[in-house]
């Protein structure tokens, strides 16, 4: 053993983890929002009251739910990924390609494996739980992964548009980015459980609205129709805005060229 | 600024080099004309049509490859050329790819994954998909920049031949001086993101007046620098001084002389 080397490996990583937006997410990011993410669902679960069956369900339509966000905003980013790392981006738009129609492609191929995924997903938790996720919310399931699916996006074309703009440096975002938001999203827990400044957020964030309708449902209540306009409101200027600001950084980053982001 | 005030054009059929040194603003150049860099003023017309309007009626007729760019590494040849046939709307998709592959010769790793491919194999699938779509135009940076030499002639040889039989123009970077020779009707010259000079490669390399008569006495050899309408009163000099050479070559300028005296 020479302790020269063993230093020399040391250094190695200890230097990339300095220049790793990656590395520096699996250290502090992850473990801050899972501590503050299943902590508030656990201070909720301790005073709620509720029954065990009632959480259990709580918990797996929100996964289910999530899992539309996460989808549909990880295909935007991942696909535009995969062309950086396989150095394929000039190719792609050095053809008659429009960005109008990379943006139509990737978002039909999202919502064709965000499908897949939920359907995958609620057919396991019937299998194992014996919960049926997608009777338990009725109708207000179409609207719930109508907007749900339009806020991937909106997450997904501003993480685009800057990893378009700045390149790989930043790919980390394409994992983390959604779940900043999701202390916010109340995806386990009602809004009441966060603190008075974190729910003045979250009444920006579309999401919190169809969570907490969510919950409402699934407790045998009712959706607040006002909730959903207002989700959806926000969810369709939101959307605009980001591909507006895709766009504004995909022609920013013209400008230097999309070469150098290979 | 990587590329100021230039002004070029390149006639159907006609194969055009653009050399410089690193850092030139080659393909800064070509990424503008593919529209992958803007622009920040100017314009840029492909047949008669201006690009900024018309980037994607252009781009059907015009194609582009490049030894620093790659396909997608986890599909096969073939899913990477059919993805690029469908993009330029390519009729019967199936036979244009088996001949291409076949004018590359490429045919036995049609169903090879990408990244199981050498970089002399890349070169000539990125090749193939350059010319997946018929191009009227081609534009070429460094192609032949990872080819041993026998496929790098190969490649030479189908563009000159692509050329003669139908009409593509091209323009092409290369750092190999010879090729450019042998494949370039013209040469532009670029430095520091400036056309310094524009000529064919011949043209270019007689601006060097200076020739190069090397000759071997007693075994050692002798340079002497000279200009090309000094050379008969030179070997005449050589003859009165009685001095006998074992061996004389005098080397013409070419296109590399040209180049280093331009750095």
């Amino acid at each position: 053993m020479n302790q020269g080397r063993i230093n020399a490996v040391i250094w190695r990583h200890l230097y990339n983890f300095r220049h790793s937006l990656d590395r520096l997410a699996d250290s502090f990011y992850w473990p801050a929002v899972d501590i503050l993410l299943w902590g508030l669902t656990s201070i909720y679960i301790q005073k709620s009251g509720a029954n065990v069956s009632q959480i259990v369900l709580m918990i797996l339509s929100g996964l289910v739910l999530w899992m539309v966000v996460w989808r549909s905003q990880y295909e935007i980013t991942i696909n535009l990924l995969e062309e950086l790392w396989s150095s394929n981006l000039v190719n792609l738009f050095s053809t008659p390609l429009k960005v109008s129609e990379w943006i139509a492609a990737v978002v039909i191929l999202g919502l064709i494996k965000m499908l897949m995924t939920i359907s995958f997903a609620t057919a396991l938790v019937w299998l194992l739980y014996k919960i049926d996720v997608l009777f338990a919310l009725g109708w207000l399931l179409l609207p719930f992964m109508v907007l749900l699916l339009m806020f991937g996006w909106v997450t997904g074309f501003l993480v685009a548009g800057l990893i378009i703009r700045f390149g790989m440096r930043i790919q980390a975002l394409a994992w983390m980015a959604i779940y900043v938001l999701s202390p916010f999203s109340a995806v386990f827990y009602p809004l009441s459980t966060l603190p008075v400044w974190a729910q003045k957020v979250a009444v920006w964030v579309p999401t919190s609205y169809i969570f907490e309708g969510m919950r409402s449902v699934l407790f045998g209540g009712q959706m607040d129709q006002a909730n959903l306009m207002k989700s959806a409101g926000l969810t369709l200027i939101y959307l605009l805005l980001s591909v507006m600001f895709f766009l504004t950084m995909f022609k920013q980053s013209k400008k230097t060229g999309l070469a150098r982001l290979e | 600024m990587a590329v100021d005030n230039i002004s070029f054009k390149i006639h159907e059929g006609e194969i055009v080099g653009l050399l410089g040194p690193n850092g030139a603003g080659k393909t800064t150049t070509i990424q503008m004309l593919l529209g992958t860099t803007s622009k920040t003023s100017g314009e840029i017309k492909y047949f008669d049509k201006d690009f900024d309007k018309n980037r994607s009626e252009i781009m059907q007729e015009v194609n582009y490859a490049s030894a620093y760019i790659r396909l997608p590494w986890r599909m096969t040849v073939w899913e990477n050329l059919m993805v690029y046939a469908k993009m330029y709307g390519v009729k019967k998709p199936r036979e244009r790819i088996k001949l291409v592959l076949e004018i590359f010769r490429m045919s036995k790793y049609t169903n090879k994954g990408f990244n199981t491919l050498s970089s002399g194999q890349i070169t000539r699938v990125m090749l193939a998909k350059a010319m997946i779509n018929f191009p009227r135009l081609l534009l070429l940076d460094e192609p032949t920049a990872s080819l041993d030499p026998e496929v790098a002639d190969k490649v030479r040889k189908f563009l000159l031949k692509q050329q003669e039989k139908y009409n593509v123009s091209m323009l092409f970077t290369s750092h190999n001086m010879a090729e450019v020779t042998e494949v370039c009707d013209r040469v532009i010259f670029l430095r520091k993101g400036k056309i310094v000079a524009e000529d064919t490669p011949k043209g270019l390399a007689r601006r060097i007046k200076t020739c190069v008569v090397k000759y071997k006495v007693n075994g050692q050899e002798t340079a002497v620098k000279i200009k090309e309408e000094e050379i008969a009163s030179f070997l005449n000099d050589l003859a009165k001084r009685e001095i006998k050479y074992e061996e004389i070559s005098i080397d013409k300028p070419t296109l590399e002389d040209f180049f280093l005296s331009q750095l």
